[in-house]
């Protein structure tokens, strides 16, 4: 169970939902990705620009033609860039989805665009002060939320992304005969909580440091292995993937 | 087996994860458009299944991923299943034609506030230099001061963040001036206040002194058909900064930040016509206030006859000051 601060709402059917706020780094790193692309989209119109012909030239020079684009791209390197997004992207700039975060209102519903020109009109004030109290509040406060958020009533959430393959049912064709005894008993030696850390610790023991593998390993396989009533086995590891094959692949 | 349900959760995620990825799959589609209503229906009957999922989960298996994971959808789907209605242009459309006219409407004592500063402010200017014509020294930065002097025309930006810092592009760009305007009610006013009486104190001793000049017409000339839409989106903003300072000042019964929170909300709808309303003025100060061939009386009638419909469509009786349901 992580500590970090929680939006925690509830739908109009009492269900409590609890959101995952996104901390200073990812915030800061998508608003750094959002302005390099505008700045890369400059660049590239730069590029346009200096290699296209006269066409583009004459274009240009009509004063209309000229400022309408330039209003636009003032409108949209500004905080428009944020604005459009956040509207038409369900409160993700193209930084924020990269960072796998995003704008929600503080009922959890999606920003829309009163929201989201609340939040980022706020960046008037905040830009001019190198965003200082955006990141303090960010940092320390509860609800992790800069000036524009407060106005706007918004929140910054992670959206993680959950790799259910753990659950998977495993391949049936080629069970490891050493550990035959096993099949079907793993549903009831282990608990819920108990498959998960094993197969947190089978998902991550290639970065762990081998002699600390060694020890978590033999440590498990030692412990599920009294319950078991049998001797602790020779190779833990493959003994400890069985297990979690076995539960995975059985219950109703 | 637990009402249906297993105690071995990769069972459990084995049994429902076909209709937790349906779900996902449906509110992708609902986030960025519109659904038939079959799909509406099965969407809604989704999520509700798997909200009650969600907390079998959080009692049978606390801290798995397969909670997170559907914790994750389940937020999602409400999302999408509680969006307004209609597409994301309709909700543009609607704040535009709505609600932005409510807010203008619901905060007249701010609207008035802000627009007596600036009137007041500019008033003043106007009337300190030409009480004393020593005053312009003072409120109004030198290169204008020199431009009128010379008898040119005086072509610079109307709004200013502060006085004296003209130079810089920043403080030319009305965008900022009006964020500003809006956002420094947090100051609880006092910084859109000071905002407000800047820019009106420059722009009355500016047209003071010009008239001074001798050079009155062609500056009125050139900001006829910019300046009263330009002024009248400062008008705008400063009005929605002084709901977010009644809200900082007095939050009533509230706490302050969900005061604030409320205040935002109600006044950011202003923002949605202050944006449009100097993006397409920058197109008019571009191409018909520097017009030559334009008499200085056409260009006021077109300023006026756009600050006019900017008004109109913001005052104008008759219109539902409530979203419909």
């Amino acid at each position: 169970v992580s500590d970090a601060p929680e939006l925690r709402f509830e739908t109009p059917e009492r269900v409590a939902l609890h959101l995952e706020l996104a901390g200073l780094g990812a915030r800061a790193f998508a608003y750094l990705l959002d302005v390099l692309l505008v700045f890369l989209l400059w660049v590239l119109a730069l590029v346009v620009y200096s290699i296209s012909g006269d066409l583009l030239r004459q274009v240009l020079a009509l004063s209309w033609a000229g400022q309408l684009l330039a209003v636009g791209a003032v409108l949209l390197s500004g905080w428009g860039w944020d604005v459009a997004w956040e509207v038409a992207a369900g409160g993700r700039t193209p930084g924020k989805r990269a960072l796998g975060i995003r704008v929600v209102r503080a009922d959890g519903g999606p920003v829309g665009l009163v929201e989201s020109l609340a939040r980022n009109v706020l960046r008037a004030i905040e830009v001019p002060l190198g965003y200082a109290p955006g990141v303090l509040a960010v940092a320390l406060g509860p609800r992790r939320q800069r000036l524009g958020d407060l106005v706007a009533g918004t929140l910054v959430v992670r959206e993680r992304r959950v790799d259910l393959s753990r659950y998977a049912a495993p391949d049936r064709a080629a069970p490891d005969p050493r550990f035959a005894a096993l099949r079907g008993r793993a549903d009831a030696l282990l608990a819920a909580d108990e498959f998960e850390r094993l197969v947190d610790f089978l998902a991550r023991r290639p970065d762990l440091v081998p002699e600390a593998r060694a020890r978590v390993a033999s440590r498990l396989a030692v412990a599920l292995a009294r319950r078991l009533g049998a001797p602790p086995p020779e190779e833990p590891e493959p003994f400890l993937e069985a297990l979690a094959a076995d539960y995975a692949g059985s219950g109703r | 087996v637990t009402g249906g349900r297993t105690r071995n959760v990769g069972a459990f995620v084995r049994a429902r994860r076909a209709g937790w990825e349906r779900l996902e799959a449906l509110a992708a589609r609902a986030e960025s458009g519109r659904l038939p209503l079959g799909e509406v229906r099965e969407l809604d009957r989704l999520y509700r299944r798997a909200a009650g999922d969600l907390a079998f989960a959080r009692g049978a298996f606390p801290g798995s991923d397969a909670e997170a994971h559907l914790a994750q959808v389940t937020a999602r789907a409400y999302g999408a299943l509680y969006r307004p209605h209609g597409g994301s242009a309709a909700l543009v459309w609607r704040v535009l034609r709505v609600e932005a006219p409510a807010a203008v409407r619901g905060h007249l004592r701010a609207l008035a506030l802000a627009a007596a500063l600036l009137a007041g402010a500019a008033t003043a200017g106007a009337l300190a230099v030409a009480l004393d014509p020593s005053a312009a020294e003072l409120l109004v930065p030198e290169q204008v001061r020199d431009a009128i002097a010379a008898r040119q025309m005086w072509t610079g930006h109307l709004l200013q963040v502060a006085p004296g810092v003209s130079g810089s592009a920043i403080a030319h760009n009305n965008l900022t001036v009006a964020g500003l305007a809006f956002a420094l009610g947090l100051t609880a006013g006092l910084g859109t206040a000071v905002l407000l009486v800047t820019n009106g104190l420059l722009l009355g001793a500016v047209l003071a002194l010009a008239a001074q000049g001798g050079m009155a017409g062609p500056l009125l000339a050139f900001v006829a058909a910019h300046g009263p839409t330009e002024l009248s989106a400062l008008v705008l903003a400063a009005q929605g900064g002084f709901v977010l300072a009644g809200a900082v000042i007095d939050p009533g019964e509230w706490p302050r930040g969900a005061a604030v929170a409320a205040a935002g909300r109600a006044a950011a709808p202003l923002l949605a016509i202050v944006v449009p309303a100097l993006a397409l003025i920058a197109l008019v100060e571009s191409s018909v206030s520097p017009a030559p061939g334009l008499p200085g009386w056409a260009k006021g009638a077109v300023g006026l006859a756009l600050a006019g419909a900017l008004w109109a469509f913001l005052l104008a009786p008759g219109r539902a000051l409530r979203p419909p349901s």
